[in-house]
Protein backbone atom coordinates (compact mmCIF):
# COMPACT_ATOMS: atom_id res chain seq x y z
CA UNK A 1 0.00 0.00 0.00
CA UNK A 2 1.51 3.06 -1.53
CA UNK A 3 0.76 6.35 0.65
CA UNK A 4 1.50 8.99 -1.32
CA UNK A 5 0.31 12.81 -0.97
CA UNK A 6 -2.81 12.20 -2.98
CA UNK A 7 -3.64 9.31 -1.38
CA UNK A 8 -3.18 11.25 1.59
CA UNK A 9 -5.11 14.11 0.62
CA UNK A 10 -8.25 12.36 -0.67
CA UNK A 11 -8.18 10.68 2.65
CA UNK A 12 -7.75 13.92 5.18
CA UNK A 13 -10.71 15.40 2.51
CA UNK A 14 -13.17 12.36 2.75
CA UNK A 15 -12.73 12.39 7.05
CA UNK A 16 -14.06 16.41 6.54
CA UNK A 17 -16.97 14.97 4.05
CA UNK A 18 -17.62 11.98 6.15
CA UNK A 19 -17.80 14.81 9.31
CA UNK A 20 -19.95 17.31 7.67
CA UNK A 21 -22.21 14.01 6.54
CA UNK A 22 -22.32 12.57 10.18
CA UNK A 23 -23.65 16.02 11.87
CA UNK A 24 -25.89 16.73 9.00
CA UNK A 25 -27.54 13.23 9.74
CA UNK A 26 -27.55 14.39 13.23
CA UNK A 27 -29.37 17.44 12.37
CA UNK A 28 -32.76 15.20 11.75
CA UNK A 29 -33.86 17.17 8.98
CA UNK A 30 -37.31 17.86 8.61
CA UNK A 31 -39.18 16.77 5.37
CA UNK A 32 -39.27 19.42 3.28
CA UNK A 33 -42.70 19.96 1.88
CA UNK A 34 -43.20 22.52 -1.10
CA UNK A 35 -45.37 25.55 -0.12
CA UNK A 36 -48.00 26.15 -2.64
CA UNK A 37 -49.97 29.03 -3.29
CA UNK A 38 -52.85 27.44 -1.72
CA UNK A 39 -51.85 26.66 0.98
CA UNK A 40 -50.14 30.23 2.18
CA UNK A 41 -53.97 31.34 1.44
CA UNK A 42 -55.33 29.04 4.06
CA UNK A 43 -52.80 29.68 6.49
CA UNK A 44 -53.36 33.63 5.76
CA UNK A 45 -57.24 32.79 6.26
CA UNK A 46 -56.63 31.13 9.65
CA UNK A 47 -54.38 33.41 11.20
CA UNK A 48 -56.97 36.22 10.13
CA UNK A 49 -59.52 34.38 11.88
CA UNK A 50 -57.72 34.04 15.02
CA UNK A 51 -56.66 37.69 14.91
CA UNK A 52 -60.66 38.01 14.91
CA UNK A 53 -61.21 35.82 17.69
CA UNK A 54 -58.40 37.38 19.62
CA UNK A 55 -59.90 41.02 19.04
CA UNK A 56 -63.72 39.55 20.18
CA UNK A 57 -62.06 38.28 23.23
CA UNK A 58 -60.33 41.63 24.08
CA UNK A 59 -63.81 43.19 23.25
CA UNK A 60 -65.40 40.63 25.92
CA UNK A 61 -62.98 41.29 28.54
CA UNK A 62 -63.39 45.06 28.47
CA UNK A 63 -66.77 44.26 28.65
CA UNK A 64 -66.37 41.90 31.70
CA UNK A 65 -64.10 44.77 33.17
CA UNK A 66 -66.73 47.04 32.68
CA UNK A 67 -69.27 44.78 34.68
CA UNK A 68 -67.03 44.30 37.56
CA UNK A 69 -66.54 47.89 37.96
CA UNK A 70 -70.22 48.37 38.08
CA UNK A 71 -70.36 45.83 40.62
CA UNK A 72 -68.01 47.19 42.83
CA UNK A 73 -69.58 50.52 42.59
CA UNK A 74 -72.66 48.35 43.60
CA UNK A 75 -70.75 47.39 47.52
CA UNK A 76 -69.66 50.65 47.35
CA UNK A 77 -73.57 52.05 47.00
CA UNK A 78 -73.05 54.34 44.50
CA UNK A 79 -75.76 52.12 42.21
CA UNK A 80 -78.64 50.54 43.02
CA UNK A 81 -78.92 46.74 42.11
CA UNK A 82 -83.08 47.17 41.14
CA UNK A 83 -81.78 49.48 38.27
CA UNK A 84 -79.46 47.23 37.39
CA UNK A 85 -81.07 44.26 37.01
CA UNK A 86 -84.15 45.89 35.51
CA UNK A 87 -81.89 47.32 32.95
CA UNK A 88 -80.50 43.53 32.47
CA UNK A 89 -83.58 41.93 32.25
CA UNK A 90 -85.27 44.58 29.24
CA UNK A 91 -81.81 43.76 27.35
CA UNK A 92 -82.50 39.73 27.60
CA UNK A 93 -85.56 40.24 26.48
CA UNK A 94 -84.88 42.09 23.56
CA UNK A 95 -82.21 39.58 23.03
CA UNK A 96 -84.49 36.75 23.12
CA UNK A 97 -87.12 38.12 21.22
CA UNK A 98 -89.80 39.14 23.84
CA UNK A 99 -90.14 42.62 23.09
CA UNK A 100 -90.90 44.38 19.89
CA UNK A 101 -87.87 45.81 18.10
CA UNK A 102 -87.30 48.85 15.64
CA UNK A 103 -84.37 49.43 13.69
CA UNK A 104 -83.13 49.82 9.41
CA UNK A 105 -83.47 46.72 7.82
CA UNK A 106 -85.21 45.73 4.59
CA UNK A 107 -88.49 44.12 3.74
CA UNK A 108 -89.19 40.83 1.52
CA UNK A 109 -92.44 40.42 -0.12
CA UNK A 110 -92.40 36.85 -1.83
CA UNK A 111 -95.80 35.64 -3.71
CA UNK A 112 -96.01 32.41 -5.96
CA UNK A 113 -95.52 32.49 -10.09
CA UNK A 114 -98.70 33.74 -10.90
CA UNK A 115 -97.46 33.69 -14.96
CA UNK A 116 -99.65 31.46 -17.34
CA UNK A 117 -96.05 30.25 -18.80
CA UNK A 118 -94.90 28.88 -15.39
CA UNK A 119 -91.80 26.98 -15.10
CA UNK A 120 -91.62 23.63 -16.40
CA UNK A 121 -93.77 21.21 -16.27
CA UNK A 122 -94.50 20.66 -11.85
CA UNK A 123 -97.33 23.14 -10.66
CA UNK A 124 -94.99 22.71 -7.42
CA UNK A 125 -91.90 24.68 -8.77
CA UNK A 126 -94.03 27.64 -8.97
CA UNK A 127 -94.94 28.08 -5.17
CA UNK A 128 -93.10 29.14 -2.39
CA UNK A 129 -92.54 26.59 -0.17
CA UNK A 130 -91.61 26.35 3.60
CA UNK A 131 -88.25 25.17 2.36
CA UNK A 132 -87.50 28.19 0.23
CA UNK A 133 -88.55 30.56 3.30
CA UNK A 134 -86.35 28.68 5.53
CA UNK A 135 -83.61 29.01 3.16
CA UNK A 136 -84.19 32.68 2.83
CA UNK A 137 -84.38 33.14 6.79
CA UNK A 138 -80.87 31.55 7.11
CA UNK A 139 -79.61 33.33 4.20
CA UNK A 140 -80.78 36.89 6.41
CA UNK A 141 -79.15 35.42 9.30
CA UNK A 142 -75.92 34.43 7.57
CA UNK A 143 -76.09 37.92 6.40
CA UNK A 144 -76.40 39.35 10.08
CA UNK A 145 -79.97 39.80 10.79
CA UNK A 146 -80.71 40.49 14.15
CA UNK A 147 -84.68 40.18 14.15
CA UNK A 148 -86.22 38.36 11.55
CA UNK A 149 -90.60 38.42 11.19
CA UNK A 150 -92.70 36.30 8.18
CA UNK A 151 -95.92 38.13 8.53
CA UNK A 152 -95.65 39.69 12.09
CA UNK A 153 -94.32 36.32 13.61
CA UNK A 154 -91.69 36.58 14.80
CA UNK A 155 -89.44 34.23 14.08
CA UNK A 156 -87.11 32.81 17.11
CA UNK A 157 -85.13 29.86 17.73
CA UNK A 158 -87.78 27.59 18.99
CA UNK A 159 -90.33 28.70 15.83
CA UNK A 160 -91.49 26.41 13.33
CA UNK A 161 -91.90 26.86 9.61
CA UNK A 162 -93.43 24.25 8.21
CA UNK A 163 -95.59 23.25 5.43
CA UNK A 164 -99.47 23.51 6.18
CA UNK A 165 -100.89 22.54 2.59
CA UNK A 166 -101.50 25.61 0.76
CA UNK A 167 -99.71 27.49 4.21
CA UNK A 168 -96.92 27.50 5.70
CA UNK A 169 -96.83 27.32 9.71
CA UNK A 170 -94.29 29.86 12.01
CA UNK A 171 -95.26 29.74 15.43
CA UNK A 172 -98.36 27.55 15.59
CA UNK A 173 -100.02 30.01 13.11
CA UNK A 174 -101.10 30.07 9.64
CA UNK A 175 -99.30 32.44 6.68
CA UNK A 176 -100.25 32.48 3.53
CA UNK A 177 -98.88 34.45 0.70
CA UNK A 178 -98.13 36.75 0.00
CA UNK A 179 -95.01 36.50 2.64
CA UNK A 180 -93.85 39.62 3.95
CA UNK A 181 -90.23 38.68 5.90
CA UNK A 182 -88.85 41.63 7.49
CA UNK A 183 -85.37 41.57 8.71
CA UNK A 184 -83.73 44.26 11.39
CA UNK A 185 -79.82 44.40 10.38
CA UNK A 186 -77.51 46.27 7.58
CA UNK A 187 -80.34 46.59 5.02
CA UNK A 188 -77.35 46.40 2.30
CA UNK A 189 -75.97 43.34 3.21
CA UNK A 190 -79.49 41.97 3.85
CA UNK A 191 -80.37 42.95 0.43
CA UNK A 192 -77.38 41.70 -1.13
CA UNK A 193 -78.09 38.22 0.84
CA UNK A 194 -81.37 37.55 -1.29
CA UNK A 195 -80.41 39.67 -4.47
CA UNK A 196 -76.89 39.00 -5.08
CA UNK A 197 -76.04 36.49 -7.86
CA UNK A 198 -75.56 33.17 -7.15
CA UNK A 199 -77.78 33.23 -3.86
CA UNK A 200 -80.93 31.27 -3.02
CA UNK A 201 -83.52 34.07 -3.65
CA UNK A 202 -81.81 35.39 -6.93
CA UNK A 203 -82.20 31.69 -8.26
CA UNK A 204 -85.48 31.40 -6.79
CA UNK A 205 -86.28 34.88 -8.47
CA UNK A 206 -84.24 33.98 -11.75
CA UNK A 207 -85.31 30.18 -12.49
CA UNK A 208 -88.65 29.51 -10.84
CA UNK A 209 -90.07 33.14 -11.24
CA UNK A 210 -91.52 33.50 -7.95
CA UNK A 211 -91.73 36.86 -6.98
CA UNK A 212 -89.16 38.62 -4.97
CA UNK A 213 -88.96 41.95 -4.22
CA UNK A 214 -86.97 43.51 -1.40
CA UNK A 215 -87.16 46.91 -0.25
CA UNK A 216 -84.96 48.84 2.01
CA UNK A 217 -86.26 50.40 5.30
CA UNK A 218 -84.87 53.00 7.58
CA UNK A 219 -87.56 52.14 10.70
CA UNK A 220 -89.11 48.73 10.42
CA UNK A 221 -90.66 47.45 13.56
CA UNK A 222 -90.98 43.72 14.60
CA UNK A 223 -93.45 42.07 17.15
CA UNK A 224 -92.28 40.47 20.07
CA UNK A 225 -92.83 36.73 20.25
CA UNK A 226 -96.87 36.40 20.98
CA UNK A 227 -96.86 33.13 22.34
CA UNK A 228 -96.04 31.76 26.05
CA UNK A 229 -92.84 29.37 26.19
CA UNK A 230 -91.32 27.21 28.46
CA UNK A 231 -88.35 25.23 28.99
CA UNK A 232 -89.80 21.54 30.01
CA UNK A 233 -87.27 19.22 29.40
CA UNK A 234 -84.04 21.58 28.86
CA UNK A 235 -82.25 22.52 32.18
CA UNK A 236 -80.01 25.24 32.31
CA UNK A 237 -76.21 23.49 34.06
CA UNK A 238 -75.11 25.45 36.51
CA UNK A 239 -71.22 25.97 36.80
CA UNK A 240 -70.11 23.42 39.25
CA UNK A 241 -72.59 20.97 38.48
CA UNK B 1 -8.29 -0.18 -5.54
CA UNK B 2 -6.49 0.97 -2.82
CA UNK B 3 -7.54 5.11 -4.06
CA UNK B 4 -11.11 4.28 -3.51
CA UNK B 5 -10.20 2.12 0.09
CA UNK B 6 -8.79 5.34 1.04
CA UNK B 7 -11.68 7.58 0.15
CA UNK B 8 -14.39 4.78 1.54
CA UNK B 9 -12.04 4.38 5.01
CA UNK B 10 -11.55 8.38 5.21
CA UNK B 11 -15.44 8.60 4.92
CA UNK B 12 -16.48 6.21 7.54
CA UNK B 13 -14.22 7.76 10.23
CA UNK B 14 -15.68 10.96 9.60
CA UNK B 15 -18.82 9.94 10.06
CA UNK B 16 -17.66 8.32 13.43
CA UNK B 17 -15.95 11.29 14.51
CA UNK B 18 -18.95 13.33 13.38
CA UNK B 19 -20.99 11.51 15.29
CA UNK B 20 -19.38 11.45 18.64
CA UNK B 21 -18.56 15.37 18.29
CA UNK B 22 -21.26 17.39 20.22
CA UNK B 23 -20.93 20.07 17.41
CA UNK B 24 -24.41 20.73 15.65
CA UNK B 25 -25.31 23.82 13.25
CA UNK B 26 -29.12 25.68 12.76
CA UNK B 27 -31.25 23.30 11.21
CA UNK B 28 -31.75 26.23 8.73
CA UNK B 29 -28.65 26.06 7.13
CA UNK B 30 -28.91 22.24 6.29
CA UNK B 31 -30.43 22.67 3.22
CA UNK B 32 -27.03 24.61 1.91
CA UNK B 33 -24.99 22.07 3.73
CA UNK B 34 -26.75 19.37 2.04
CA UNK B 35 -25.58 20.95 -1.29
CA UNK B 36 -22.23 21.63 -0.04
CA UNK B 37 -22.09 17.72 0.90
CA UNK B 38 -22.64 16.63 -2.46
CA UNK B 39 -20.09 18.96 -4.07
CA UNK B 40 -17.61 17.59 -1.70
CA UNK B 41 -18.74 13.92 -2.56
CA UNK B 42 -18.47 15.39 -6.27
CA UNK B 43 -14.73 16.52 -5.46
CA UNK B 44 -13.86 13.34 -3.78
CA UNK B 45 -14.45 10.54 -6.38
CA UNK B 46 -13.10 13.23 -9.25
CA UNK B 47 -10.06 13.29 -6.88
CA UNK B 48 -10.21 9.46 -6.82
CA UNK B 49 -10.39 9.03 -10.27
CA UNK B 50 -7.71 11.95 -10.97
CA UNK B 51 -5.70 9.70 -8.72
CA UNK B 52 -6.12 6.25 -10.86
CA UNK B 53 -5.63 8.13 -14.38
CA UNK B 54 -2.86 9.34 -12.71
CA UNK B 55 -3.81 13.17 -13.27
CA UNK B 56 -4.00 14.40 -9.66
CA UNK B 57 -3.19 17.83 -9.14
CA UNK B 58 -3.42 18.65 -5.40
CA UNK B 59 -4.19 22.28 -5.74
CA UNK B 60 -7.00 21.24 -8.22
CA UNK B 61 -8.54 19.04 -5.71
CA UNK B 62 -8.29 21.19 -2.66
CA UNK B 63 -9.57 24.18 -4.38
CA UNK B 64 -12.12 21.95 -5.93
CA UNK B 65 -13.41 20.18 -2.84
CA UNK B 66 -13.90 23.38 -0.84
CA UNK B 67 -14.62 25.94 -3.85
CA UNK B 68 -17.11 23.86 -5.04
CA UNK B 69 -18.31 23.36 -1.90
CA UNK B 70 -18.75 27.29 -1.37
CA UNK B 71 -20.22 27.71 -4.73
CA UNK B 72 -23.09 25.19 -3.81
CA UNK B 73 -23.87 26.16 -0.68
CA UNK B 74 -24.09 30.06 -1.46
CA UNK B 75 -26.02 29.00 -5.19
CA UNK B 76 -28.37 27.58 -2.78
CA UNK B 77 -28.54 30.35 -0.59
CA UNK B 78 -29.01 33.33 -3.56
CA UNK B 79 -31.57 31.18 -4.76
CA UNK B 80 -33.86 31.01 -1.39
CA UNK B 81 -33.39 34.50 -1.13
CA UNK B 82 -34.84 35.34 -5.03
CA UNK B 83 -37.42 32.64 -4.39
CA UNK B 84 -35.83 30.30 -6.96
CA UNK B 85 -34.70 27.21 -6.62
CA UNK B 86 -31.27 27.87 -7.82
CA UNK B 87 -29.74 24.58 -5.76
CA UNK B 88 -31.38 22.31 -8.45
CA UNK B 89 -28.56 23.35 -10.51
CA UNK B 90 -25.90 22.07 -7.79
CA UNK B 91 -27.85 19.39 -7.67
CA UNK B 92 -27.61 18.44 -11.37
CA UNK B 93 -24.18 18.92 -11.86
CA UNK B 94 -22.89 17.67 -8.85
CA UNK B 95 -25.43 14.40 -9.01
CA UNK B 96 -24.29 14.10 -12.91
CA UNK B 97 -20.43 14.44 -12.30
CA UNK B 98 -20.79 11.86 -9.30
CA UNK B 99 -22.27 9.31 -11.74
CA UNK B 100 -19.82 10.10 -14.26
CA UNK B 101 -16.70 9.91 -11.73
CA UNK B 102 -17.90 6.56 -10.63
CA UNK B 103 -18.31 5.29 -14.31
CA UNK B 104 -14.92 6.20 -15.05
CA UNK B 105 -13.31 4.18 -11.84
CA UNK B 106 -15.58 1.51 -12.00
CA UNK B 107 -14.11 1.35 -15.77
CA UNK B 108 -10.87 1.72 -14.79
CA UNK B 109 -10.46 -0.44 -12.04
CA UNK B 110 -12.45 -3.48 -14.42
CA UNK B 111 -10.17 -3.01 -17.04
CA UNK B 112 -7.27 -3.47 -14.18
CA UNK B 113 -8.63 -6.72 -13.49
CA UNK B 114 -9.05 -7.70 -17.06
CA UNK B 115 -5.31 -7.16 -17.30
CA UNK B 116 -3.69 -9.36 -13.92
CA UNK B 117 -6.53 -12.11 -15.53
CA UNK B 118 -4.33 -11.78 -18.62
Amino acid sequence: MKINRANLAVFSLSIILGIILAVQIKQKVPQMIPVTLKSIENTKNEINTLNKEIEELKVMIQDKEEKIRIYESIVDGDENIVDLLKDELNKNKAVAGFETVKGPGIIVRMEDNMDENAFGQSLDLDLIHDADVLRIINDLRVAGAEAISINEQRVLSISEIKCGGPVIRINGKSVGVPIYIKAIGDPQLLSAAINAPNTYGYALKTIDQIVIETSVEDEIIIPAYSGMFEFKYAKPVKEGD
Amino acid sequence: MINLFFAAIGILIGIIIGLILPYTYSVSYSLYMSVAILACLDTVFGGVRANLEGKFDLKIFLSGFFGNAILAAILAYIGDKLGVPLYYAAIFTFGGRLFENFASIRRILLSRVKKKKE
